[in-house]
């Protein structure tokens, strides 16, 4: 077993557990030095990672496999925790639990990228378990924040329920074959289509997935915990752990239970437009600006499902790279909140909802650096040309159409045009509305991250050939031969 | 060579980017101006060596982009898109001028969404791949938005909503057809592309009738919505009314709907599965448009509002010529665009002046302006004689082309568009009576004729409108050449 093939993760272990040790014995103000350090870590890893594309390979027993879907999406959500660790050096500044949001942060993100590899239901399991542990933990940094504790809260109990599901939707899938290992299990899926414990299986397996990737009606937890917790959390978990659902849900239900197409494909849809509906219905009328990319995050949770009705190469291929194209737009929406927060934060220290929209009134001139990059969030998120967030939508509707499913297109590009409301609403209070509120400057480390993202979504949207190629390789791992 | 296409689209969009790094207003406006003159040279030097007796796409450029999807970046001119990217270039940079003195608020973000509109708007014209098509049609919406939104009228919120949300639906419509034809297309030959050439060639190998006719009309849709033709016209009189004069006269150069019609529509129409019903679409609306377009224009109080509904009527020629199939009807509905442009380009100035100096646009609380206002009377007389279709001005050889054109072929709907124009002589001619002649209104205190800058900027076109009224054969030769092209292929397919 070649242990570089792990070099990221292992680079990622050792990164979460230097910072936790160094944090001990170093004094509250030299903190920041742990955030540098985290996000070089993160840095390494992604360099490590980008460098490996295009290895294929298994290790642990054939339970982990590194190919180009779980390193496509490793970098996905090794740009998520870049964001997250860079805007963090900011938001934890002074704290002195700050080893600690990073340390989380950093095993959060190896629980992902061991998911995006899992070949194996149990070690999917255990990593899927390893990030969510430590992302509860991250929903209630602020413990002294009543909002944080509920948000953290409903996302722990909501949490653990859909892992239960899951767990026992697994056992119900080893019981009827015998096997843990995904590609065992879809040569054994015969077994699973002729039982009746595979119907319940995968009754199990979508409630338990739909409450992780936030499908109505599994949706509940989603905008109480992105709107109340920390908004650098919250871009981790819209970004990054909402895509390790999708991950380990192409694994489950594309690879291994493909056999049983027949009676997920239609739940999916169903989920899939009842998602984008409601999402984007219920976001129009939100005065807070966190709550509203919670539903947002939905709707576009309900576009990414479209892949697993329609199973085309290009399909898969493109909720993959809408995948990646999201981690940017909504880690990058989540972290101007984060920076918004800070400024309404530092001018009344007793404001009670800093992430409502009249804060964002005016933000042009006060902030506008973080106003233009939330601009283009906003845009991509619509999918306006020449976004990420276009050319995603382009690819993913446009396979819909050709696999023959023109209402799910329709129902999807008119979701689409519902959704330039709400997120012109941003701009406009941002650039129309007037506020006599002086400029102020604006912090540094959430700015990068923002730029880093905006430059992610312009570059994915220009300059697409790359990514859309990996994007299509990705998808080549789930269904090798097309269908 | 020079990729003179390219520079022509970017030099607006980078010049957009620069301007709004300005601080004052006479950097901004220099900047503006620099870059549309060049544009301006650039189009006249293109002009010269263009070939109007072939209707094939010239001075190309073709790139790979994204190949694994098929989508280039390609880009041509021919006869249909020539001229309107001449028409942008020349009224650019007047508009600039006519822009010159005004006091305004940030005045680097003014100027730069006009760069940004004719970047986007020459880009639709050039763009030869579905993709790029679709990316600039879009990119004409923002600027657009914003110049209302920002420097619009007491209603600006309410119009550049509708504006935005009306045509942003119609787009995604329209990307559904270029979606079902870039789909059909690659089932038939294994290979993506989004080439716009290569797929209208095509679209007639797809088998089935009913996906044809579907992905026709999702195209027609996006088109006429973007013209705009009754129905869908409802956002036109708000956005045009509301926008600032400049936004005004970039509404006017937005004549991508027409021109989507005679590129893309008409060389795909034969093909259809049922010509016949389309045709008869297309003559409904267009003269419809023009009829209830002339009524509409009657019956309003406010000068602009009536100059915009006035503006509906007249895109209905457009609709019904290409409605019309014959080469004669065809050029002159291309010729009413190039014409229509430079027309209302000064009806809209004229009527953001007569705002300016009086701070009013009702017609009758205006009166007797031509003796205080004599340069401009003498404008918007020539303009208004040209809107109404007096002979020996550009607008009536695009009118009477468009309806002696279709009467071969479309008699009936040309006898309702003929009801027209009437009404359409009387609502100008008692407007300008009302509002410039006559007894002068003392209530309206003193006010000043129009400056140089404005004076030399309108009088350009003035004397444009002219001048292709006794001589269009500078634009309407590459016209001619390209619509006998297209009326070729459907007397082949027996049309």
């Amino acid at each position: 077993m070649d242990l570089m093939l792990l070099a990221p993760e292992i680079t990622l272990a050792i990164t979460g557990l230097a910072v936790l040790l160094i944090g001990l014995f170093i004094p509250t103000d030299s903190k920041k030095i742990l955030g540098y350090l985290a996000s070089l870590g993160v840095i390494v890893s992604l360099f490590l990672t980008v460098s490996s594309l295009g290895t294929q390979a298994t290790v642990f027993n054939d339970t982990v496999s590194i190919d180009a879907l779980s390193q496509f999406f490793k970098i996905v959500f090794l740009v998520v925790a870049l964001l997250f660790t860079i805007s963090g050096i900011k938001y934890t500044e002074g704290n002195s639990h700050t080893e600690e949001f990073f340390t989380l942060g950093i095993f959060a993100t190896i629980g992902m990228m061991f998911v995006a590899s899992a070949n194996d239901l149990m070690v999917l399991f255990v990593a899927f378990e390893l990030a969510s542990l430590a992302t509860y933990a991250l929903a209630g940094f602020e413990k002294k924040n009543p909002k944080s504790l509920e948000a953290a809260m409903k996302y722990f109990i909501i949490g653990s329920l859909s892992a239960a599901l899951m767990l026992l939707g697994i056992s119900y899938v080893y019981g009827a074959t015998g096997t843990t290992s995904i590609p065992g299990i879809a040569a054994n899926a015969g077994l699973l289509v002729s039982s009746p414990m595979g119907l319940v299986a995968v009754v199990l397996l979508i409630a338990g997935f739909g409450f992780k990737i936030a499908l109505v009606p599994f949706h509940m937890w989603a905008p109480d915990t992105y709107q109340g917790a920390p908004s650098v959390v919250s871009a981790l978990l819209a970004a990054g752990s909402k895509k390790m659902g999708i991950v380990a849900a192409l694994k489950i239900f594309v690879v291994a239970l493909i056999a049983l197409k027949a009676e997920w494909q239609i739940a999916f849809a169903i989920l899939a437009v009842i998602t984008m509906t409601y999402g984007n219905i219920v976001a129009l009328n939100q005065t807070s600006v966190k709550r509203m990319l919670a539903y947002s995050s939905l709707a576009q949770a309900g576009y990414i499902t479209m892949a697993f009705v329609v199973l085309t190469p290009m399909a898969l291929g493109g909720g993959i790279f809408y995948a990646l194209s999201h981690g940017f737009m909504k880690a990058g929406a989540f972290i101007a909140t984060a920076a918004v927060a800070y400024m309404v934060l530092s001018e009344n220290k007793d404001s009670n909802d800093p992430d409502h929209i009249d804060n964002f009134r005016g933000l042009g001139r006060r902030m506008p650096v973080t106003a233009l990059c939330l601009t283009v969030f906003v845009f991509a998120l619509a999918g306006i040309p020449l976004t990420a967030g276009y050319m995603s939508k382009f690819i993913l509707f446009s396979s819909t159409i050709q696999a023959g499913f023109v209402w799910l297109a329709v129902i999807a590009i008119l979701n689409s045009a519902i959704s330039l409301y709400y997120y012109a609403k941003i701009v406009k209070y941002m650039y129309f509305l007037p506020t006599d509120s002086e400029k102020i400057s604006e912090p540094l480390p959430y700015t990068i991250a923002m730029v880093i993202a905006v430059i992610g979504v312009l570059v994915i949207g220009f300059w697409s050939e790359p990514f859309v190629y990996w994007a299509m390789e990705a998808a080549k791992v789930l269904i090798p031969g097309g269908f | 060579m020079l990729p003179i296409l390219s520079l022509i689209v970017l030099i607006p969009l980078i010049f957009a980017a620069l301007t709004l790094l300005t601080k004052t207003k006479e950097q901004a406006r220099s900047l503006a101006l620099v870059a549309t003159v060049s544009v301006l040279l650039l189009t006249v030097y293109m002009y010269f060596n263009f070939d109007s007796s072939i209707a094939d796409n010239q001075f190309e450029e073709l790139v790979q982009w994204v190949p694994s999807l098929g989508i280039t970046y390609h880009l041509g001119v021919d006869g249909i898109s020539m001229p309107l990217i001449l028409l942008n270039a020349i009224v650019l940079p007047l508009l600039v001028l006519f822009t010159w003195n005004d006091d305004r608020k940030s005045p680097n973000k003014f100027y730069a969404l006009i760069l940004a509109t004719e970047g986007a708007v020459i880009g639709v014209f050039t763009a030869l791949d579905f993709f790029l098509f679709y990316v600039f049609w879009e990119l004409t919406l923002i600027p657009l938005f914003f110049m209302v939104s920002i420097w619009g009228g007491p209603n600006k919120h309410h119009a550049s909503i509708k504006f935005f949300i009306y045509t942003h639906v119609a787009s995604l419509v329209m990307l559904l057809g270029i979606f079902g034809l870039y789909f059909a297309a690659w089932e038939n030959t294994g290979t993506p592309t989004l080439d716009i050439p290569i797929l209208i060639a095509q679209f007639q190998f797809i088998e089935s009738g009913i996906a044809k006719d579907m992905i026709f009309l999702a195209l027609l849709f996006g088109f006429i919505v973007k013209i705009p033709s009754f129905p869908f016209h409802s956002w036109l009189p708000d956005a045009y009314t509301e926008a600032p004069t400049a936004g005004s006269v970039l509404f006017v150069m937005l004549k991508i709907g027409g021109y989507g019609l005679f590129k893309i529509m008409l060389p795909m129409l034969p093909f259809t599965a049922s010509p016949n019903l389309m045709i008869t679409i297309m003559a409904v609306l267009g003269s419809v448009s023009i009829l209830y377009g002339a009524f509409l224009a009657l019956s309003q109080k406010d000068l602009k509002k009536m100059v915009a509904y006035s503006s509906v009527s007249h895109m209905g020629y457009v609709t019904l010529g290409a409605a019309g199939i014959v080469s004669l009807s065809v050029s002159g509905a291309m010729f009413q665009q190039f014409s229509h442009g430079l027309i209302m380009s000064i009806m809209f100035m004229s009527c953001g002046i007569i705002n300016n100096a009086t701070g009013t646009r009702i017609i009758n609380d205006l009166g007797g302006l031509a003796q205080k206002m004599p340069k401009l009377a003498v404008i918007m007389v020539v303009t208004f004689m040209a809107s109404l279709g007096l002979p020996g001005l550009s607008g009536f050889i695009a009118e009477v082309s468009v309806l002696a054109g279709a009467f071969v072929s479309l008699p009936a709907y040309v006898i309702i568009a003929l009801l027209a124009i009437v009404i359409t002589a009387a609502y100008h001619l008692w407007a300008l009576q009302r509002a410039m002649f006559g007894v002068y209104n003392e209530k309206l205190g003193t006010v000043a004729d129009i400056n140089s800058y404005q004076t030399i900027s309108m009088g350009i076109i003035v004397i444009l409108i002219l001048y292709f009224g006794l001589n269009p054969s500078p634009v309407l030769d590459m016209m001619l050449t390209n619509s006998e092209h297209i009326t070729s292929l459907m007397a082949v397919m027996g049309v």
